[in-house]
């Protein structure tokens, strides 16, 4: 989970020759170009993402002069804090490190810089080996780049696979799967420690990152036609919530189920409580972003070393009928995407932890904040920073995807590191991968209407039905409110449809 | 053997084993028994306020997989520690914990001073001199208050424009009406609305401030949380201040008053000198209350002026809270504050005493 | 030798300061708590009648009347600030007679003591309409089945919260009066939470409240109650936050009353003893009517600051299971958080009613009476 000191220096001395190879290719070591800039680049508490920010900004001192002082407030407020530093007009944050979900509500505002040209012109970046879904969806809106992606986000199941040979069974390509597996492994001691284990570790914690597990299940269910179909609302006039369906109600019933298999806290559990449960040894299966993935090696923290396989999120052999809105078996017409008869639905959650620049910054701290962004991305840091559990950076560069010398310079054996690039490879190609609601204020619909459902639901407080119409009713009423017009041409805008 | 006469025999029966355990020793020294349970009750409850304070200390001193294994509650015993949380906090992350610990140390202090300050003037003079504020004239001016409000954010007039508007109207007809104005509120009253005050939730008063602040171009600076600061606790300091100032005897001061002296004068010479105690406790609790302020510093700072809770919530990272960094921060927060109080304690318990009891 | 001329006008300026002497010495904190009060309040009350949106280049706030105030008691935020309501049992409709009827009593002898202050009367009234209200609302959602709303909650976590940190922190105070030895120690000691910061508390407790890793995890789990967690049953993640707030708050309590007793004089109490009377009785007549006064004034100022709890509740569940542990304060935070800025001010502001009606009555109703008594 978090490693000491020691083994970042262990990392450093890595880092160091990098930066020899990167000074050499700087324009000259001695020209300090940013000599006495001060950029302040706020994102959310760490050590994810902002370690790698903290460790690397005083080499990138070393190499422009440029002073970086990276502010860290909990997650939960980050959104709202950069919105209020930056249209009140305070501009006291230069640059943020933040979701590409919330691109929408800042370049509305017209807050963000448009960073089109400075790709354009940015060689060191390598823009083409970033993966084409990050390079179109999280850093662009409109047709114009906005953010630069410094991580790939999308959730995948995670599972053991030494109790799984135990069990005799195989990975889950279904739900149906997922719950049969939990059921069976539910109780066994998995790390011999003689206590009794879970068979599923789901983050489930109110105000945290929990509402995109949700989605995570559902959208096998409701979307089967690409992409551009969109998860969560119709695409016509209506902008009907996709909720209230039999696709969203089994949706609800199998996030509701796993409650069973789990910890029994589990709705307190935050992200990072499952995954050191997991990585502890105590869970069969989990569903998460790909963090797992690099703290599984960890040998301060992971005694499943080598146990951990991957796959992309189980999909469902019913889908939703848009046009009778019943479950429909999957055949080419209904899931023309489908994988043996399976509709899989990898969803983006959350997109990928992007940086963007405040444009009301100076022009030499915007240029700063770029170039450190831009040095942040580059193969040379990124490609190091992503197999490193603790930073909260995941692959999403074609280069970290193919080359396992990498990883198993990390410490994953190779089968690990296959069977990992593997799931990621698999859920980035997909042309049905599920795009994060990306409109006008879509806090307001997740992080309110959507998590206080789900939460509610989890604690009994309210049926499966209360809670499709709770969130139907609440996603209708902030439609009403922001003008069901203005958010259904966002929502068209960033599913690409014209 | 008979006693004098006069003389009135008490006979008193012979204690039993029993009786020895519950009769008190003598007037004033409790029954062993009692005495037992007093110092079990102390002892107990002095364990509940030590043992989080132990294990926070503890947790700085853990390595992340010793936290997340169950609890370990010996150094040695169970785990092996480390110093790493402090290293990393003060060595290698110094800045990012110096500046907030800077900030915090800055604005509790400035605006404590500035607190006990302004506040113990007002509460002196509440103490001493009769006000007479007509209650027509505080309706009028909250009204013109409130109509320079409604002009500046429905209409979207510049706040000083609002403002002197405002001020020219309620002076205009507090001039032409002001002799009709009977009822006056006395000195109970102001005293009233002023500690009223602390009434307010915080959270009514943080946003309004926070576009205050945004307007003068003064977020998140020292002042804007000084300022704050300093207003919110005014209150308390006026509460306390009041009755310790109506404790004191007027005679010194009126003897200074026949040979001249200033109500300056008898309030930074004769007065304030006698207040000591007063003004150390509520010194010291304004103190805690400042450093310890989470709401409006959340409002009104973000990069340069965060202050130490601040940091501290924010190792709340998402996927997991960093409880070994936030153990330090929270150490390094109460050190201070414990040092100060050490150093007031004597002052402490008379000066509230004397501030509440005399209420 | 300065010229007579600057003399007396430097004396002219300073007799004129004298002469504003009483309004310099009061003006600074009326100017400052004007500003920082009223001012807020009034945009506060502006923000609580308008909607919040963006727009290019800023923000635009649309005035929106009382919407923000329907939605809260009547519409979609209903259940989540009131509560959601089921159907009175029969011994809800008892206490709800009982109460009613009560206040109904109290009220009835008030005006019949013949000389009726207005501003008195309306006092009263407002407050017997609001408890009233409030005990319908607690019978209707307490129970199964239904659900406290984050008024309720915060009412919960100021009378159980408050009376049992008076308990603990005057048992304490007693028996710290005691003769004992270290009681300065103790003193000290005592006092520490008050100095942490609540945030740090309220981590502090989730710690040690983590019944998977925290120090309490092994006496839990012998309990049997390893597969039973706080944070999934509403009523124990409550009971949680009391315990945390009442750690952090019954030394300020303990502080107080402690000074209160040793002011005591010991003439009294000795002169009782010698009389034969026993603890119990010494406490009931002597000791308790000279530090009611001092009580009631601790307890108003421990009341008004517990209406306003956020970090606990926030930090150790977010206000979960569901919105079960939401404190106003809290609840009103989560809306700041996704710009619902004027749903956040009418929640903000309702929580000022409740407040200002409980602590002005608590205030008129024992504070004064109290301190009647002992002048």
């Amino acid at each position: 989970m978090l490693r000491i000191g020691r083994v970042a220096r262990r990392r450093s001395w890595m880092l160091g020759s990098a930066m020899v190879a990167l000074g050499a290719t700087a324009a000259g070591a001695q020209d300090k170009p940013f000599e006495g800039v001060e950029v302040n680049i706020m994102t959310f508490t760490g050590p994810q993402i902002a370690e790698p920010l903290q460790r690397r900004a005083p080499d990138f001192n070393a190499l422009t002069g440029a002073q970086v002082n990276v502010i860290t407030v909990p997650f939960s407020d980050l959104y709202t804090r950069l919105l209020t530093d930056w249209a009140a007009g305070t501009n006291s944050i230069d640059a943020g490190v933040f979701a590409p979900q919330w691109m929408v509500d800042y370049v509305q505002g017209g807050y963000l810089e448009d960073l089109t040209d400075r790709v354009a012109q940015d060689e060191a970046l390598q823009t083409d080996d970033i993966a084409p879904f990050f390079r179109e969806f999280s850093q662009q809106f409109g047709g114009r780049t906005y953010m630069i992606t410094l991580d790939g986000d999308f959730q995948m199941v995670y599972y053991r696979k030494d109790v799984l040979d135990e069990l005799g069974l195989e990975p889950p390509r279904t739900w149906d799967d997922y719950l049969a597996i939990a059921e069976a492994a539910h109780g066994k001691d998995m790390n011999g420690d003689g206590q009794g284990d879970y068979g599923s570790c789901i983050s489930k914690k109110r105000s945290a990152q929990a509402y995109w597990a949700i989605t995570s299940i559902a959208g096998a269910f409701v979307q089967s036609q690409g992409t551009d179909q969109g998860a969560f609302f119709t695409t016509d006039e209506e902008m009907a919530p996709l909720v209230d369906n039999p696709g969203f109600r089994r949706a609800l019933e199998v996030y509701d189920q796993t409650t069973q298999y789990g910890p029994p806290d589990e709705i307190n559990l935050d992200v990072g409580d499952t995954r050191s449960l997991f990585v502890g040894g105590r869970c069969m299966l989990t569903l998460d972003w790909g963090d797992i993935g690099t703290l599984a090696i960890d040998p301060d923290t992971s005694v499943v070393q080598d146990k951990v396989g991957a796959v992309p999120l189980p999909g469902s052999p019913e889908v939703l009928d848009r046009e009778t809105m019943e479950l429909v078996a999957c055949d080419e017409q209904t899931c023309p995407h489908a994988v043996d008869g399976i509709n899989h639905a990898p969803f983006a959650a959350f997109g990928g932890w992007s940086g963007g620049i405040n444009a009301a910054a100076d022009d030499q701290v915007k240029d700063a904040a770029y170039a450190f962004i831009s040095y942040m991305s580059q193969p040379e840091q990124a490609n190091e920073d992503v197999t490193i559990g603790r930073t909260g950076f995941n692959p999403y560069r074609l280069s970290q995807l193919e080359d396992l010398s990498l990883w198993t310079k990390a410490g994953m054996s190779e089968e690990a590191a296959k069977d990992y690039l593997g799931a990621i490879k698999a859920s980035l190609d997909s042309p049905n991968m599920v795009l994060d609601l990306r409109i006008p204020q879509n806090q307001r619909y997740q992080q309110v209407v959507l998590d206080t459902a789900i939460a509610r639901l989890l604690a009994d407080e309210l049926s499966i039905d209360e809670t499709m119409a709770t969130i139907r009713d609440g996603w209708n009423e902030l439609n009403e409110e922001l003008g069901t017009e203005e958010q259904l041409e966002a929502y068209r805008a960033a599913l690409g449809i014209q | 053997m008979s006693a004098p006469a006069g003389t009135i025999r008490v006979h008193a029966p012979q204690p039993s084993l029993l009786g020895r355990l519950f009769e008190p020793r003598a007037l004033g020294r409790p029954a062993p028994l009692a005495r037992i349970l007093v110092y079990g009750g102390l002892l107990a409850w002095a364990l509940v306020v030590l043992f989080p304070m132990y294990w926070l200390l503890v947790t700085s001193l853990k390595l992340p997989i010793d936290v997340n294994e169950g609890p370990k509650y010996l150094p040695f015993v169970d785990f092996a520690p480390s110093l790493h949380a402090w290293q990393y906090l003060l060595v290698d992350m110094r800045n990012d914990t110096l500046r907030p610990y800077l900030n915090s140390v800055i604005t509790a202090s400035v605006s404590t001073l500035l607190a006990v300050a302004i506040g113990s003037m007002a509460a002196y003079a509440l103490s001493r001199i009769a006000y007479r504020p007509r209650l027509g004239s505080i309706l009028v001016f909250v009204l013109c208050l409130a109509a320079a409000v409604l002009a500046m954010v429905a209409l979207g007039l510049p706040w000083w424009l609002a403002a002197t508007v405002g001020l020219a109207l309620f002076y205009l007809v507090v001039r032409a009406l002001g002799h009709r104005f009977r009822k006056s509120l006395g000195n109970g009253d102001i005293l009233f609305w002023m500690i009223s005050q602390r009434i307010l939730p915080p959270v009514v008063t943080a946003l309004p401030i926070y576009v205050m602040f945004q307007r003068l171009g003064l977020l998140d600076t020292h002042v804007a949380l000084i300022v704050t600061y300093a207003t919110v606790n005014l209150p308390i300091v006026v509460w306390l201040m009041y009755d310790f100032f109506a404790s004191v005897p007027v005679d010194l001061e009126e003897s200074a008053q026949i040979d001249g002296a200033s109500r300056y004068r008898t309030f930074f010479d004769i007065v304030l000198p006698l207040a000591r105690p007063g003004l150390a406790a509520t010194g010291l609790l304004v103190l805690v209350l400042a450093w310890n302020e989470y709401l409006l510093a959340l409002f009104l700072s973000s990069a340069n002026a965060q202050t130490m809770p601040l940091l501290v919530a924010a190792q709340n990272a998402t996927r997991g809270p960093q409880w070994w960094y936030m153990s330090v921060l929270i150490v390094l927060m109460i050190l201070p504050v414990i040092m100060i109080a050490l150093a007031l304690q004597r002052f402490f318990t008379r000066g509230l005493l004397l501030g509440a009891v005399k209420g | 030798m300065a010229e007579p001329g600057e003399d007396s006008r430097r004396a002219g300026v300073a007799e004129w300061l004298d002469r504003r002497a009483s309004a310099v010495f009061i003006m600074p904190a009326v100017l400052v708590i004007l500003a920082f009060s009223i001012f807020p309040l009034l945009i506060s009350l502006y923000l609580s009648l308008a909607r919040f949106r963006l727009a290019p280049g800023g923000y635009e706030l649309r005035f929106a009347g009382v919407a923000n105030y329907k939605k809260l008691l009547l519409g979609s935020e209903q259940w989540h600030f009131l509560g959601r309501f089921g159907a009175l049992s029969a011994l809800d409709w008892l206490v709800v007679i009982g109460v009613v009827g009560g206040l109904g009593w109290w009220l009835a002898r008030y005006l019949a003591r013949g000389r009726v202050w207005l501003p008195g009367l309306a006092g009263r009234l407002v407050f017997a309409l609001l408890v009233g209200a409030l005990v319908v609302l607690a019978a209707a959602t307490v129970g199964e089945g239904v659900s406290l709303g984050s008024l309720s909650t915060t009412l919960v976590y100021v009378a159980v919260g408050c009376f049992v940190q008076f308990a603990i922190g005057l048992s304490l105070a007693l028996l710290c009066v005691q003769p004992v030895h270290g009681r300065s120690f103790f003193r000290v000691v005592f006092f520490l939470p008050l100095m942490i910061t609540p945030v740090g508390v309220a981590y502090a407790f989730r710690m040690l409240a983590d019944m998977s890793k925290g120090p309490i995890a092994p006496l839990w789990n012998g309990l049997g109650l390893a597969e039973f967690a706080w944070a999934a049953d509403p009523w124990l993640a409550r009971l949680v936050v009391v315990v945390g707030d009442s750690w952090q708050w019954i030394p300020f309590i303990f502080i107080v009353m402690l000074a209160a007793l040793e002011s005591q004089p010991r003439d009294t109490v000795e002169a009782a003893e010698l009389d034969g009377a026993g603890g119990w009785q010494i406490f009931r007549d002597i000791t308790w009517p000279s530090i009611m006064p001092v009580a009631a004034t601790v307890m108003l100022i421990r009341v008004i600051e517990a209406f306003k709890i956020i970090d606990l509740p926030n930090v150790l569940t977010n206000g979960g299971p569901g919105t079960a542990t939401e404190s106003l304060t809290l609840h009103a935070f989560v809306l700041w958080r996704t710009l619902d800025l004027g749903g956040s001010a009418a929640v903000a502001y309702m929580l000022l009613f409740v407040t200002v009606v409980m602590c002005v009555s608590f205030f008129n109703l024992i504070v004064l009476p109290y301190r009647e008594r002992q002048a």
